[in-house]
């Protein structure tokens, strides 16, 4: 999942972190020292371009933004320059329901917001990430049909909506480009906004992966790809260096 | 006139029914001092606002202390949900009011500069606008475009923890990350209280203007409480408690638990320093310390 993220950062791109989002951070990590050193990141949305030794115990505080070379004020200067639409045009997402149309929620399970069945920890960032023209990725390290459903109970992340042009018609920009799991990686249809498999992971079959998800996937025109393997290299760096206490493997089990 | 007061006298400013902004980040910078003293003097029917709230706003909610919250999120990061908040808003006793963070942000922003409200483009195409009064779908008057009027929000009273402080309200904080909400909730609330980790004469701010946060005449009470962010971190003097996140962790699923857990820690221990003596005393301190 971490090199597959990482793939999707290009030299130069401008990117932040939320709260318990090991797998990102990892990501980001990865790619400053292989194919992105020009990578800026922002840890924590508040420390400019840090060099942590590790991926720590948490990402939302020190010492993660350990020889930043600036600390940015979180709320009101790291919105600035988020809602600029000149900068940081890239943001992971991670969150307990995702729908088919690329929706998000962190907000509440159940039918009754003020009732809910779960109360989660809320729409935090993601409520304006959504919204204001960022390419989401969505990581979720535990594919199954009670994260990824066909309709979330509530959008606390505006995706494609309804699906269609519905979210152009707002007049949103932007908005969900690929969708990374501990199974699959899978992306938007450009038309019905649907989510399609690109690729299934080494080891895991397309059948498998349609069974851990809450609704019918699109599947690509001929076969199925196989998703590229992390390198050599990459699993070194990942084990030995950037996250030799195995946060990203016990992310599974934070709730967010 | 000095505005030095002991935490009794600082928190007897909160009043039953105020709504009360609150910094905090998670697992950051909560003037946790404060907190244990309103749920010691029984302070009922508080609203809290907060940007992401830890450990403070599971105690509060536990506690019966508080009916309402607005804010972008509640959660303890790495030590999981907070359980004890969580069971009163789907119990309905704590009523949440979810905004993004651009949508507090432009709340307080309007609070702060006496305005009715402040737009945000964040949120559009969320289910958060409908349910929410506060915020309302409208036309930008210069280019048609659709944003989010975000209703002016007016703490009664802001809540702060820092480095240091003087008699007369002037507040520091040392160079490091800057706490998310000190920006904003102390300028757009009436009333602002300070905990700090040492009062210090006038002199030693006038050395540093630059580290000068909040000036003394929007600053209503200032008391001195060292460790008063434990166990949230409060960099760079200490790091957050990790044993004590994951007790409460613990034992915020069974309410017997929780309130023995609060007994203990906050409703026993009189002063400051019984407290850090209750949590593991030197002990715990210098290990929270090194970092």
């Amino acid at each position: 999942m971490c090199a597959t993220i990482a793939a999707q950062f290009a030299d130069g791109d401008e990117v932040c972190n939320g709260m318990a989002s090991f797998i990102p951070v990892a990501a980001i990590m990865l790619a400053r020292q292989t194919h992105a050193p020009g990578l800026v990141w922002l840890a924590g949305a508040a420390g400019v371009d840090p060099r942590p030794s590790r991926v720590p115990a948490s990402t939302l505080e020190a010492p993660l933004w350990r020889d930043s070379v600036m600390y940015l004020e979180q709320y009101g200067d790291f919105w600035n320059y988020a809602l600029s639409g000149r900068h940081l045009g890239t943001f992971c997402v991670g969150a307990a329901q995702l729908d088919m149309y690329g929706n998000a929620n962190n907000s509440v399970i159940g039918d009754d917001y003020h009732r809910p069945k779960v109360r989660l920890p809320g729409t935090a960032g993601l409520g304006d990430m959504g919204s204001i023209g960022k390419r989401l990725i969505y990581w979720n390290p535990n594919h199954s049909p009670r994260s990824l459903v066909e309709k979330v109970d509530f959008v606390s992340c505006a995706g494609y909506l309804g699906g269609g042009d519905e979210r152009e018609r707002l007049g949103l920009t932007g908005g969900p480009e690929i969708v990374v799991t501990n199974l699959a990686v899978l992306d938007f249809h450009p038309e019905s906004k649907r989510m399609r498999l690109c690729s299934v992971h080494p080891g895991t079959t397309v059948a498998e992966v349609q069974e851990a998800t809450g609704f019918e996937l699109l599947l690509p025109d001929g076969d199925v790809a196989e998703t590229a393997p992390p390198t050599g290299e990459q699993v070194r760096l990942l084990r030995d260096v950037i996250d030799p206490d195995g946060m990203c493997k016990r992310e599974a089990g934070v709730t967010r | 006139m000095s505005k030095v007061a002991s935490l009794a006298e600082a928190a007897a400013l909160v009043h039953d029914g105020d709504v009360v902004a609150l910094q905090n980040m998670a697992t950051q910078a909560a003037p946790m001092a404060l907190v244990r003293e309103l749920i010691r003097q029984e302070r009922r029917n508080l609203g809290l606002v907060c940007l992401v709230g830890g450990i403070p706003v599971d105690w509060l909610a536990a506690a019966g202390v508080i009916d309402r919250l607005i804010g972008a999120a509640v959660s303890m990061e790495q030590f999981g949900l907070c359980q004890q908040y969580r069971k009163a808003v789907e119990s309905g006793r704590v009523r949440v009011e979810e905004l993004s963070e651009t949508a507090l942000n432009a709340r307080l922003g309007a609070g702060a500069r006496n305005l009715p409200f402040l737009p945000t483009r964040g949120l559009i195409g969320t289910d958060l606008i409908e349910i929410n009064e506060n915020l309302k779908l409208f036309q930008d008057p210069f280019g048609g475009e659709t944003l989010v009027a975000c209703r002016a929000l007016v703490p009664d009273v802001a809540l702060v923890h820092a480095h240091r402080a003087d008699e007369h309200g002037n507040v520091q904080y040392e160079p490091t990350i800057l706490w998310p909400d000190l920006g904003i909730m102390p300028k757009a609330a009436k009333r602002v209280i300070v905990t700090a980790e040492e009062i210090v004469d006038t002199e030693v701010l006038r050395r540093h203007p630059d580290r000068t946060v909040l000036p003394g005449f929007a600053v209503d009470a200032v008391v001195e409480v060292p460790y008063g962010a434990h166990p949230t971190s409060f960099y760079p003097l200490y790091g957050y408690d990790a044993q004590l996140h994951v007790e409460w962790a613990k034992v915020a699923r069974d309410d017997e638990q929780a309130q023995e857990f609060l007994r203990r820690y906050v409703l026993e221990p009189a002063t400051q320093a019984d407290y850090l003596d209750a949590v593991g005393g030197a002990a715990r301190l210098m290990e929270v310390s090194r970092i």
